[in-house]
Formats: C-alpha cells, structure tokens, sequence
C-alpha cells in the first residue's frame, strides 16, 4: 500500500493543513478543537482527489459548527444492551456476530453504510492509511509549534515528515 | 465452516458470502498493527473485524487529541509571523 505512506504525500498534507489552519484562524477569532478535526478531515478528504468513497462523503458533508451532531452517537453502543441480559438467546438475535461487527465497521467508514464486502475493504484500508498519515502529519506540526513559536531549529528540519 | 456460518444465520437476511468475509477478514489483518505482529492464523473474523473498528476509533481519538492540541497552541503562539518559515520547513 503505497499511497499515504510517502514523505511526499505527507509533506504536502501538513503543509496544506497548516497554511488551511491560520487561514481559518484569519477568518474567526478562535478555532475549536472539533473545528480544526473537520478541517483536518476535509484537508484529507482533498488530498484523496475524490477517488474514494470515504474522502467523497467527508466533503460532501454539512459543516457542524456545534457539538449537536456527537449526541445521537451515544445512544448507538450496544456493550450495554448485552450486559443488561443475561441470557443470550441465540435464535432470537437479529444479526449473527460477524454481520454486526461488519455494520459496526461500515458506520465508521464515512460513506459506507451500504457498501459490499469487497469495496468496504478497499475503503477500509484507505481510510486507515490515510488516518494514519492524519496523526503523522498533525503530530509533526503540534511538536514543530511547541518546540518554539519562529524559531526553528535547523537541525530538526530534516526529520519532520520522515515519521 | 460455511456449516458453521448458515445456522448462525437467519431466513431472509441477505448474507454476504462466507467467502466474502474470510477474503475481507484476511486482508484486514494485515492492517492491523497487533494482530498483524502476533502472526496468528487462528484469529477469528469477528475479533479481526473488532480489532479493525477499535483501531479506527482509536485513530479517531488521537486525531481528537491532536485537534485539541494544535487549537491551543495555534491560539497562544503567533502562527502568522512564522507562517512561511513553517511552511518552507514542512515541505523540505
């Protein structure tokens, strides 16, 4: 898998993420955490030119610029309503084990609810890399920001995007 | 193993095919960072499939981390100024 795995690739996603960051700080006076993370999001979802699902639909989907969209989240674990029986019928469940897990997976995958087995793989392993890349990149920047406002180093420039 | 897999099932549920997960789950666990050191053929579909959501959600989390992180330091520190500077250092 080489896509997200290349310096290149995440040199230009941090880069871009930043330079889409002090824009947004230019615009409103303080950027909250969960706004920075949808800017994160859209960055990635950019960078993936449209050829996935996953990037499509974080585009595709409505700014929040409140905490009104998490709530209805709580109300979907499950550990809870299993807990609260003790006995476990297996006739009567729904869905075996394999095919809730799976739906499970495909609500995480932005844009996958009804995909089949064999795309929501190939989204699967997208989003992961491209996740994975997300945390890369914006640790670089946090640790370049912390080390100390202008003043950078010059003996740490070669390390940033070698992670 | 299919054997396995029908009684699980119910009338009139559309199933995916077992091939389907077995392929679908195989190809996950090399994603996967534990499951992928550990070497374990004996790994089940639904653990794999577990592992697979909990890592995404741990992703998550990190990114949440990191977004609450970086809103704190981009709020005290003047990124302005040194915009280009951090620029020019994040693509070499």
């Amino acid at each position: 898998m080489k896509r997200w795995t290349t310096k290149r690739e995440h040199q230009i996603y941090s880069s871009k993420l930043f330079q889409a960051l002090c824009r947004s700080r230019r615009t409103s006076s303080s950027t909250s955490a969960k706004e920075l993370h949808q800017t994160a999001d859209r960055v990635l979802a950019i960078t993936a030119k449209g050829t996935t699902r996953w990037s499509r639909a974080i585009l595709a989907a409505p700014l929040t610029a409140g905490t009104n969209m998490k709530k209805h989240k709580k109300a979907k674990v499950t550990v809870h309503t299993r807990l609260r029986k003790p006995v476990v019928n297996r006739e009567k469940r729904k869905l075996p084990v394999v095919e809730r897990k799976l739906r499970a997976l495909r609500r995480l995958v932005p844009g996958c609810r009804k995909l089949s087995c064999n795309n929501l793989l190939e989204e699967t392993s997208d989003y992961i890399a491209a996740l994975e890349m997300q945390v890369r990149a914006m640790t670089a920047i946090t640790e370049f920001l912390s080390r100390g406002e202008a003043q950078v180093p010059t003996d740490r420039l070669g390390s940033i995007g070698n992670m | 193993m299919s054997s396995r897999r029908s009684r699980q099932s119910t009338a009139g549920v559309s199933r995916i095919s077992d091939d389907q997960i077995i392929e679908l789950v195989s190809k996950l666990q090399q994603l996967l960072p534990e499951i992928r050191d550990r070497r374990s053929d004996k790994v089940s579909a639904s653990k794999v499939l577990q592992e697979t959501c909990n890592y995404i959600r741990s992703l998550h989390r990190e990114v949440d981390d990191l977004s609450e992180r970086l809103s704190q330091l981009l709020a005290t520190i003047d990124a302005d100024s040194a915009e280009a500077a951090i620029i020019r250092s994040l693509i070499m």
